[in-house]
């Protein structure tokens, strides 16, 4: 794959006549001395709003691999200060014989209020087409920014293992899915999940363990930030049925309680080792280590079995984006679990 | 006595639909647990694909928790030294890389060999033993695939000694036992005909699993999506919007060491009656009422029911044949085919076939299907080009010399994707108008490289999933449509052989075929 990218800069992030001319002379330009004709057909408006110059580098590149598979308007909010004006990029690739335009606009928004950034963001999007927010900034409900932009989007994506953490960060995600139930909302600390949750489910698809999953007494995750061991309690605890007994533990149908034990150790975003106890039975997952990649699969007990190994199969972070964008549907299975876990933490 | 053939799985798989954790999760793991023996372990085809398939369903957690493999051969050897095989293969072939441990310990653990030919009973009761002595270790409740990588001389003789030392679904007390066959499944109309009433003695027809690699790639699965999960193909897929299709299997190697092999077959065997009459039957069936194997095969086998037969006084019109002399492949100086290692000198055996077939039926009446294949060609290069008929009228005068009948290209390889043609106005003042590509492509459309077909088949046929795998009515149509040509051909030698330059665009007699009906082959 090349590329030929023809840049353009406007000074006044309000001018967006002059943003959208220079978006069209930039489109033209690149497709300047191709061979084929050039078709550009927009699938989504990609809004990124970040306001971390830490975290910067890392969302934008990822931003504009997502946009380079799916041809996007990509709208950048920087709100770091790093730039003033906006910047107009369109850019031609060629790949397999066919040419595609992406086009870019990088605003400066460290500098403008909520209701500018809101109706700047609406003039400069493709109508007709979905409207994916990456929101990648420090607050979420409490910031008139997103609440604005979240209700002009199709599907909104956050990380609440990322920059956004803590109770409170759960708290208003669950409140976001009672407040827009018909915006597709897609938590990547929840994704990041995926291969955790095959694991443990794959314990019980032994028709012969699978009544322990019914009986379970105790629940113990450890994981480096917080928003994982919740998500999974929550996602079990939703698939189950159990209640809430308190904040650190679940009621389950009989009405046994089973305590939920969080324990923070390792790296941050990932989880380190998923114990169910179900009396004097373990089922337990933990990564490998000899290969961070591997999880140690044992079941101690009445019940127990030899330690099988099995890839965790993490999902790189742009691949998981690029799938919060192709679903545009609602998760019920993680509406359900985030819903448990903002009742658990009361 | 139970006698399972193994009918597919719901959707969650029937092993873990009550399994409440399972809701919602996005996993392609196989639920069924099972065995799975290789015949011909010691083969090339073992070691390039199948192993190392195999170890990327591991690698990507499809494989069921329980499973156990075997290998089965002449050669002797131990498990050890077999395992120590199938990890070298794994780290020269495996799209993975290197296998590595825990997960390859894990892997070797689950893997065994057992010895004998394939006509000595008593090595296959030594197979059963082995494959007991996994059920209880591995605990894979008795479901059993068998995989035929032999040289098909061998597939009847296999299929007997199952049978003979109880290893027939029909002697199972429980589980399931199926069969993937290699292509070819005959090596011509009697014999497919003799070797499927020896293995349906044995085996249900639903229990074999006829494999075609071709059908397992993701751009022929993306011909049914395109089809059918449109609308704006289907109101036109039919003799009143389609001029012609073009089905293309281009490769530029030559016969790779398989020289003895390719002296009985040739062309037409090698490529057309299975992989290119299989294309054929998916861009010409009708829509199936449902995704089901059994739904979709139905369509398959009335598409290719309806293929006009070529009759012996016609096979010098609608088809041509080729076979390559020296050249070049990619400015690299080639041998020709009689130079080829176990080739004869003088041989005849086609390596280029063309064949214009119709298939009478309502839908494609007069429309030419252009089917083509051969070896050591300019590129390689497999595709499906559809031709549409051109405007009915023309406004645009000088510029409408330009128009171009509208073309839409599903590229199967290298590059898979679909593309089509149609004509644009060139900007500026004067209406000039000139045909456009608009492209999609697999790679950068998802985002993901497409799995090795062989991943796809052996999890499906473990799935009992038999959608990818060809009915034998379909097997014994495309039989039937190529044997005239073949006996056509086997009575009249070519003596224009070698008839194409290695590196070129195939014979001229083919290019003839289609310029006396006043068009041109898409260029390779």
């Amino acid at each position: 794959m090349d590329a030929n990218v023809t840049a353009g800069h406007i000074d006044a992030v309000d001018d967006t006549k002059a943003i959208l001319e220079q978006l069209q002379r930039s489109r033209l330009a690149s497709a300047v001395d191709r061979t084929h004709a050039a078709a550009s057909a927009a699938t989504m408006n990609f809004l990124v709003f970040v306001d971390d110059p830490n975290h910067r580098s890392w969302v934008l590149e990822r931003a504009a691999r997502v946009a380079a598979k799916h041809p996007s308007r990509l709208i950048v909010l920087d709100s770091t200060s790093s730039i003033s004006g906006v910047d107009v990029t369109a850019s031609a690739s060629t790949s397999g014989g066919a040419v595609a335009i992406s086009e870019r606009v990088d605003v400066g928004v460290a500098t403008i209020g909520h209701a500018a950034i809101i109706s700047l963001t609406q003039e400069l999007s493709i109508p007709e087409v979905p409207t994916v927010l990456w929101w990648t900034g420090g607050r979420l409900l409490q910031s008139r920014t997103f609440s604005g932009l979240a209700q002009g989007a199709t599907t909104v994506l956050v990380d609440s293992s990322g920059k956004v953490r803590g109770d409170e960060a759960i708290r208003e995600l669950g409140e976001f899915v009672t407040r827009f139930p018909k915006i597709a909302l897609a938590d990547l600390a929840f994704m990041r999940l995926a291969p955790w949750q095959n694991m443990i489910a794959q314990f019980f698809d032994d028709p012969a363990l699978r009544e322990d999953l019914f009986s379970l007494t105790g629940l113990e995750i450890t994981s480096g930030s917080d928003a994982e061991a919740l998500y999974l309690g929550g996602w079990l605890g939703s698939r189950l049925s159990w209640e809430i007994a308190h904040r650190d533990a679940f009621r389950d149908r009989s009405g046994h309680t089973i305590p939920f034990e969080r324990v923070a150790e390792g790296d941050q975003r990932r989880v380190r080792r998923v114990c169910l106890r179900a009396g004097e039975s373990a089922y337990c997952a933990t990564l490998s280590d000899d290969d961070p990649n591997v999880v140690e699969l044992s079941v101690t007990g009445p019940k127990a079995q030899p330690m099988r190994y099995a890839p965790l199969g993490n999902i790189e972070n742009t691949s998981l984006i690029e799938r919060a964008i192709v679903e545009t549907t609602r998760d019920r299975i993680f509406d359900t679990s985030l819903l448990t876990v903002r009742e658990l933490l009361g | 006595m139970a006698i399972n053939v193994g009918n597919p799985p719901t959707a969650d798989g029937a092993a873990t639909s009550a399994n409440p954790l399972r809701a919602g999760l996005d996993t392609n793991r196989i639920a069924d647990p099972c065995n799975i023996v290789f015949f011909g372990a010691s083969g090339d085809l073992t070691k390039r694909m199948l192993i190392p398939a195999m170890y990327n369903l591991r690698l990507g957690d499809v494989l069921p928790t329980n499973f156990g493999i075997l290998g089965f051969s002449r050669s002797k050897k131990s498990d050890e030294s077999f395992r120590d095989e199938m990890k070298e293969a794994i780290d020269t072939y495996s799209r993975s890389g290197e296998a590595r441990d825990p997960l390859w310990s894990d892997f070797a653990s689950k893997v065994g060999y057992v010895s004998g030919s394939f006509d000595d009973v008593d090595a296959f009761r030594q197979l059963k033993a082995r494959l007991d002595e996994n059920d209880r270790e591995f605990g894979t409740a008795g479901n059993r695939l068998y995989y035929l990588s032999t040289p098909p001389g061998v597939f009847a003789t296999i299929v007997e000694s199952l049978a003979a030392a109880g290893l027939g679904p029909k002697d199972q007390e429980r589980g399931w036992s199926r069969i993937i066959i290699e292509k070819p499944f005959g090596t011509d109309l009697d014999s497919a005909r003799a070797l499927q009433t020896e293995v349906n003695k044995v085996f249900d027809e639903k229990a074999v699993y006829r494999i075609d690699h071709y059908l397992g790639k993701e751009p022929v699965q993306d011909i049914m999506a395109l089809r059918f999960a449109n609308v704006m193909f289907e109101p036109i897929w039919n003799r009143r919007y389609v001029d012609c299709v073009q089905i293309t299997a281009a490769e530029t190697v030559g016969v790779e060491g398989r020289g003895g092999y390719y002296e009985q077959s040739g062309a037409l065997k090698d490529m057309i009656q299975n992989h290119v009459i299989n294309l054929l039957a998916l861009v010409a069936m009708e829509p199936p009422i449902s995704p089901n194997a059994d739904h979709i095969r139905d369509e398959k086998f009335k598409a290719l029911s309806a293929l006009r037969p070529v009759k012996p006084d016609e096979v010098a019109r609608l088809t041509a044949r080729g076979q390559y002399g020296p050249g070049l492949i990619a400015g690299k100086p080639v041998a020709g085919y009689r130079e080829e290692a176990s080739v004869d000198p003088n041989s005849t055996t086609e390596t280029y076939a063309c064949v214009k077939f119709f298939i009478d039926n309502w839908r494609w009446a007069d429309v030419p299907f252009y089917l083509r294949s051969g070896k050591r060609l300019a590129h390689k290069h497999s595709e499906i080009a559809v031709t549409f008929r051109g405007i009915p009228h023309r406004i645009f005068g000088e510029a409408g010399d330009q128009i171009e009948n509208n073309t839409l290209v599903m590229k199967i390889q290298p590059e898979e994707g679909v593309s089509i043609r149609f004509n644009a106005k060139i900007p500026g003042q004067k209406m000039h108008i000139r045909g456009v590509t608009m492209d999609f492509n697999y790679g950068t459309g998802f985002g993901v490289v497409s799995a090795p077909a062989y991943e796809r088949l052996i999890a499906d046929a473990m799935r009992g999933d038999a959608t990818l795998f060809t009915r034998w009515d379909a097997v014994e149509r495309a039989w039937e449509a190529v044997t005239p040509i073949m006996q056509r051909w086997s009575e009249a030698r070519s003596v224009d052989f070698p008839n194409y330059l290695a590196g070129s665009q195939g014979p001229q007699s083919a290019d003839a075929l289609l310029v006396a009906d006043g068009r041109e082959w898409r260029r390779i």
